[in-house]
């Protein structure tokens, strides 16, 4: 085996990806420091920050999940805001004491419970689809999604309908220390802030928010970089030259589209607990958009552009809330950023690069 | 074989055989009947004209298509209704008459994932056996440069998949199906749009692997790459078996001369 065997796509293949790469660091770094900066000085409160960067925690997960399913696989879902919705209602109603359900359960109870339902629905919409052409996947998770979120709307006996559901406790009630954290601390004065429970609860919610991300980036890495995604890598550019090598195509999507679901699913738990109401809105399919803009832009297959797409839609959707600018023109400055990012990026701001081969077998790197 | 064939079928060792395949698309019959046997340590050649079947024939028998009557049967193992991937299990690999590039790998990536049933393949080993995942990588690493190299296309390992030539791409798939390990390896036109120097490479590896014990089924147009590398050569004609010979035989056979000039040219 030779020495290197780095991909040519990681060397100096095109210096130009460097010097994004620098920018898009630039950039975040200078917008991480504007923002502590703001807060600093009192023009952003400590609480909206918080929320901020949770926020683009919740996009993340819903386009690391998407990435797996069409980055990886090449599968074409319309239905993440399905799974964003699920992964709210869920735990709610078997935990909240507005749930037509029960609220007995605690919600990491719930969290569990969330997964496998997540896992069903996934299952169910693939078994039909995912033997077929890509463009059949599209149409019927579209569909399944609407499904879902009229089911939602209407069935009020079982979701509370469009009056949605109330009384959310919070994510981590009933746990030891981390249950009673946030009234624990009491209030606590920092510069021009009282920070009190609302902001450590928040905070806690963040962390919620960032172990999920943390976790499924790392996860989601680790898969990537190994026979597994090399063989979905394959299946998306030629699904009949990977079953000639004997590769289950059905099987490989099936594991994508379940996971993929699974990590958008998380999204919506954090959304559920961060609120204190929930309503059907969780399932408009703008959510859906928002992940396939986050993937398309960071870079489709990568891990670390999804990650920079879920903070680029965070920028637009808050950025332009914060400007007094209007829901239209927040879609049109999406739409706009699709049709430049396509016409002079299309691979996307952070293409993914070096990542499939295992690396601990790569002439001895152990960078996993 | 057809009703030319020489020997009764039960004496000889297949590693392919095809009985009375059928394949219809509307009111086209694409396979009629078509028994075939391909025996262990060949290089057999399959021709005929455009539309003769024989593509459709390669993807009866690697499973991209289900038979509408007629059974295959892979190293003693019917594989009529098996999917492709269950049909390579058996040890038959196929290559494509235009293989698609790969998006974002490079060659040597590219070339990984010729090996069968990979431990990293799973989900759980990877997060439970990651050093045996990795022992398992850098074994078929060793393999896939080890291939590279013995068909000279070594320099070509860190080559993004879309960016190397047609040629080298048949190379690079000829190179990926070895790693699959196949007793019968099908190649659908290996040398269409290849020069006549990177063709006689070709050739030349595919004696050397034949050597080496792989039996070879091929589909060729190109008559002159064909008669002097396979041996014997089945000749298909509107879906059916029309001939299987020597390629003297083949050659001096008036029925092949008339199913490719047409029957009217010679009349």
């Amino acid at each position: 085996m030779p020495e290197d065997t780095r991909s040519a796509f990681e060397g100096g293949e095109d210096t130009s990806q460097e010097r994004i790469e620098s920018a898009t660091n630039v950039v975040l770094a200078v917008a991480a420091l504007g923002l502590l900066a703001g807060a600093l000085f009192g023009l952003i409160s400590p609480r909206y920050l918080v929320f901020l960067v949770s926020l683009a925690g919740m996009y993340a997960l819903l386009s690391l999940g998407l990435n797996v399913q069409w980055g990886y696989a090449g599968l074409i879902n319309f239905s993440v805001a399905a799974f964003f919705g699920l992964g709210a209602y869920v735990p709610v109603l078997l935990s909240a004491s507005g749930s037509p359900i029960t609220d007995a359960l605690p919600p990491i109870a719930g969290l569990f419970v969330a997964v496998v339902v997540t896992v069903l629905l996934a299952l169910a919409i693939g078994i039909p689809t995912l033997s077929l052409r890509e463009d059949y996947l599209a149409i019927a998770s579209l569909g399944l999604a609407e499904v879902v979120r009229l089911v939602v709307r209407n069935q009020e006996n079982w979701t509370g309908g469009t009056g949605g559901l109330g009384g959310i406790p919070l994510f981590f009630e009933g746990v030891p220390v981390l249950g009673t954290l946030a009234r624990d601390i009491g209030t606590v004065d920092v510069g021009f802030y009282t920070l009190g429970f609302q902001f450590w609860n928040s905070l806690l919610n963040a962390a919620l928010v960032g172990a999920f991300v943390l976790g499924s980036y790392l996860v989601l890495r680790r898969m990537h970089r190994s026979p597994w995604g090399r063989v979905l890598r394959t299946i998306r550019s030629d699904e009949d030259l990977a079953e000639a090598l004997g590769k289950n195509t059905y099987a490989f999507r099936m594991q994508a589209f379940v996971l993929g679901s699974v990590v958008a699913m998380l999204a919506g738990v954090y959304y559920a607990y961060s609120n204190y109401y929930l309503t059907p809105d969780i399932f408009d399919p703008i959510y859906t958009f928002y992940a396939w803009i986050a993937v398309i832009l960071g870079g489709s297959g990568s891990n670390r552009g999804a990650l920079f797409g879920g903070v680029v839609i965070v920028t637009i959707v808050e950025g332009t809330r914060s400007l007094g600018i209007g829901a239209s023109w927040r879609l049109f400055a999406v739409g706009l950023l699709i049709v430049l990012v396509m016409r002079f990026r299309p691979q996307g701001v952070l293409p993914p690069r070096d990542e499939l081969i295992w690396p601990s077998a790569r002439g001895g790197e152990a960078d996993e | 074989m057809s009703e030319r064939d020489t020997e009764p079928t039960s004496e000889r060792d297949a590693v392919l055989r095809t009985e009375n395949l059928r394949k219809k698309f509307g009111g086209l019959t694409a396979a009629d009947d078509v028994t075939v046997e391909v025996e262990r340590g060949t290089i057999t050649g399959m021709i005929g004209p455009n539309g003769a079947g024989k593509s459709t024939f390669f993807n009866l028998v690697s499973g991209f298509y289900q038979p509408d009557g007629g059974t295959v049967v892979v190293n003693d193992t019917e594989t009529t209704v098996m999917e492709p991937h269950e049909v390579t299990e058996h040890g038959l690999v196929r290559t494509f008459q235009t293989p698609r590039k790969l998006e974002g790998m490079t060659v040597r990536e590219a070339m990984l994932i010729g090996p069968q049933n990979q431990l990293g393949e799973s989900v759980v080993p990877l997060f439970t056996q990651p050093a045996a995942v990795g022992d398992e990588e850098r074994a078929n690493l060793e393999r896939a440069e080890e291939l590279l190299g013995r068909f000279e296309i070594d320099h070509l390992a860190d080559q993004p998949a879309t960016d190397i030539s047609g040629g080298q791409l048949k190379l690079v798939e000829l190179a990926r199906a070895m790693l699959a390990e196949p007793d019968l390896l099908l190649l659908d036109e290996p040398v269409a749009g290849v020069n006549p120097t990177l063709a006689n490479k070709l050739a030349d590896i595919i004696e050397e692997l034949n050597d080496d014990g792989i039996t070879f089924l091929i589909i060729e147009h190109d008559m002159g790459f064909i008669m002097d590398l396979a041996d014997p050569i089945v000749v298909l004609n509107q879906g059916a078996v029309l001939m299987e010979g020597t390629p003297a035989e083949v050659r001096s056979d008036d029925r092949v001369v008339e199913a490719y000039l047409g029957s009217g040219g010679g009349a």
